[in-house]
């Protein structure tokens, strides 16, 4: 009889694997991932690195768009490494080196740890911009786009970007190559996130436009109180009861 | 026919004003087979945070038991309950864990938790069987009539309810949406959760 | 392989719980054994009837697995006995055998058992009733079956079960079932072992 552990071995845990080969042996399929898409998008401009992302929330067994648990995973992942490498060498972190690690880490798996990223920066070094694909394999472009929304924003790349763009410039042509994603692209959709990074500030703009604003509801359903059925109730107050005496006469010494 | 229709089984869970809920409906199946009209799968995790898991009735036990371990060790070594944010990371922790051999089960938490300023803040999430996090405003959907949960909670949810009213309208949501879904049913039961009281109703709905 | 039919038990609050199974151990079309006993008593006051999985992919396994993974159990739950000198209750076995089926399935060579573990909580004086499946699937319920005769056992057991029924009337509410099962199944098994647990422990009885 196995008995729980306390101390539990940091990494991935692969107890269910032989379990979901063999119901998959039998006949139970296990679940696909649904494809659904997404827009990130990243360009150089004179005094740094614009970001920007589509913010599509999207529903099925696994969200997979490029794996949203990937992603978000490997990024925290590496995001404290790289806080504790800039502890231990006491200077200041340079994008190369997430990039590094973010590919030796995805080349370490395969692939199977399906993350895609756009990655930028601006360090001792200057403006950098890349893309990391999930086997390991990266970019260094001036501007990139990845996710099923990757060709709508690249055709507004391939026409508006220039060399040595004004800051205002940038931010315009990151907006327009996201919303291409969200308006051409099925599997990107809502609001528009933005980032701006320079050599001394880093400015996060979420839902800097929200194109697909919900209109209010014309008319509502608000039930009438009572209209559902019930069979039992179970009421747990958690005030039973509450007594206050009050302590009159002296303040507290606080001298 | 999928794994994590094996049982059937759905859950939502609603904000409303300083009060959220949180529903399941009761069936355990075999496929088209149906076995209990009482399963248990949503579960009080602190005082005013539930966890609801649709999916493979086995992980449903399995993976209870596994957080509720965690969860007390966690208890134990902070000396503190857990706050629901917490909580939802120690859930997505623990499946993303599994990255490579899944739990079959799509949880949802519902629950409020206290602000700095004394406030009560309502506080709802729900995860893939991978674990990636999803924060919603509104409502959050799982289970094999996720779609059908989908469309009619879209329609007749908004904000602000009050206890009583988020009852009516997370109940009318859960049961016309089972209703419609062959692997879900056979009874529902819904949360209330409030800074003061949880409110547990057991529905009374179509039984076929 | 093994067909097999583990037919309804059910625990009315009258304080007793029936379980009643077939006496056939089959491998393939042949019928091999006509007096297998399925329910084993675990302890004085728990019966747990098994089964393999029917009809799936079973033509590989060996009918022997169900009666190994019982007489594994049987003899865990009687150690407990032994070195607590008290049995562990209805719903704490349940729980060990439910985990054991989960260790299993996640095992290179897994037990394929499904079973019913029905006792009398001799500290509430209440009967409980467990349907448990080989990939650890647990839940407690009024009455249950595993194998082929389930689809028409649990649908009478829909319309007649009675929580409130007498023994006598329990048993001819099994008779229903085990009746149409005889009449309705190709492959209708022709003999059932009915066991019977309440306050005074365990005790086979002839239908």
């Amino acid at each position: 009889m196995a008995f729980p552990n306390v101390y539990q071995s940091p990494g991935f845990e692969f107890a269910n694997e032989v379990r979901n080969n063999y119901l998959a042996e039998k006949g139970m399929p296990l679940p696909k991932a649904t494809s659904t898409g997404t827009t990130i998008v990243g360009c150089l401009f004179k005094d740094g690195i614009v970001l920007g992302a589509d913010t599509r929330a999207t529903e099925g067994p696994i969200v997979a768009d490029k794996n949203s648990a990937d992603t978000e995973f490997t990024t925290a992942l590496i995001s404290s490494n790289m806080e504790l490498h800039a502890l231990e060498t006491g200077r200041k972190p340079r994008v190369v080196t997430a990039m590094t690690m973010l590919k030796q880490m995805l080349y370490r798996y395969q692939g199977h740890i399906g993350a895609a990223l756009v990655l930028g920066g601006v360090d001792a070094t200057g403006p950098h911009l890349f893309t990391i694909h999930p086997h390991g394999s990266t970019d260094k472009l001036p501007y990139v786009t990845m996710g099923s929304g990757s060709l709508a924003a690249m055709a507004v790349f391939e026409t508006g970007w220039r060399p040595n763009m004004e800051r205002e410039d940038a931010l315009k042509l990151v907006k327009a190559a996201i919303a291409a994603g969200i308006f051409n692209d099925l599997g990107s959709g809502s609001n528009i996130d933005a980032c701006i990074i320079t050599a001394n500030h880093t400015e996060m703009l979420r839902n800097v436009e929200m194109p697909n604003q919900r209109v209010q509801k014309e008319r509502d359903y608000k039930f009438r109180r009572g209209t559902t059925a019930w069979k039992k109730e179970d009421i747990r107050k958690f005030v039973v009861d509450e007594q206050i005496t009050l302590i009159g006469g002296d303040e507290m010494d606080t001298s | 026919m999928s794994i994590m229709d094996q049982n059937g089984g759905s859950v939502i869970a609603m904000v409303g004003k300083e009060c959220v809920a949180i529903a399941s409906d009761l069936r355990m199946g075999n496929q088209a087979l149906g076995i209990s009209s009482n399963f248990q799968r949503i579960f009080p995790v602190t005082d005013r945070i539930f966890l609801g898991m649709p999916g493979l009735a086995t992980d449903v036990t399995t993976l209870h038991e596994r957080l509720r371990f965690r969860l007390n060790m966690y208890t134990i070594k902070e000396e503190r309950e857990i706050a629901p944010e917490t909580f939802a990371h120690l859930v997505s922790s623990t499946l993303y864990e599994h990255r490579f051999g899944p739990y079959f089960i799509e949880p949802v938490m519902a629950g409020i938790s206290k602000t700095p300023t004394g406030k009560y803040k309502p506080f709802i999430a729900a995860t893939d069987l991978i674990g990636c996090l999803n924060f919603a405003k509104d409502f959050v959907v799982a289970g094999t009539a996720s779609s059908k949960l989908y469309g009619v909670a879209e329609g007749l949810w908004e904000p602000d309810l009050e206890p009583e009213d988020l009852f009516e309208t997370i109940s009318q949501t859960l049961m016309n949406a089972v209703d419609r879904d062959a692997f879900s049913g056979w009874g529902c039961i819904v949360h209330v959760i409030t800074k003061d009281k949880v409110i547990t109703r057991t529905l009374k709905g179509r039984m076929d | 392989m093994q067909y097999s039919f583990i037919e309804p038990p059910w625990r009315p609050r009258k304080g007793y719980l029936i379980m009643a199974a077939d006496t056939t151990a089959a491998r393939s079309i042949v019928k091999m054994k006509v007096d297998e006993d399925k329910i084993k008593t675990l302890s004085p006051h728990l019966l747990m009837a098994y089964s393999g999985e029917p009809g799936k992919s079973l033509s590989l396994k060996d009918p022997r697995d169900t009666v190994q993974f019982a007489e594994y159990v049987e003899r865990n739950i009687r150690l407990y006995q032994i070195r607590n000198l008290y049995p562990l209750r209805p719903a704490a076995a349940a729980s060990w055998i439910r985990r054991a089926l989960a260790d299993s399935i996640r095992s290179r060579k897994p037990y394929v058992v499904n079973l019913l573990l029905g006792g009398y909580d001799t500290a509430t004086h209440e009967p409980h009733l467990y349907w448990v499946d080989y990939l650890g699937t647990m839940t407690e319920v009024p009455f249950a079956a595993h194998g082929y005769g389930a689809y028409f056992a649990l649908s009478l057991l829909d319309r007649y079960h009675n929580p409130e029924a007498t023994l006598e009337e329990g048993l001819e509410t099994l008779k229903r079932c085990l009746d149409e099962v005889s009449k309705r199944l190709v492959v209708s098994p022709s003999k059932y072992k009915v066991k019977i647990v309440d306050k005074d422990g365990v005790r086979e009885i002839e239908l």
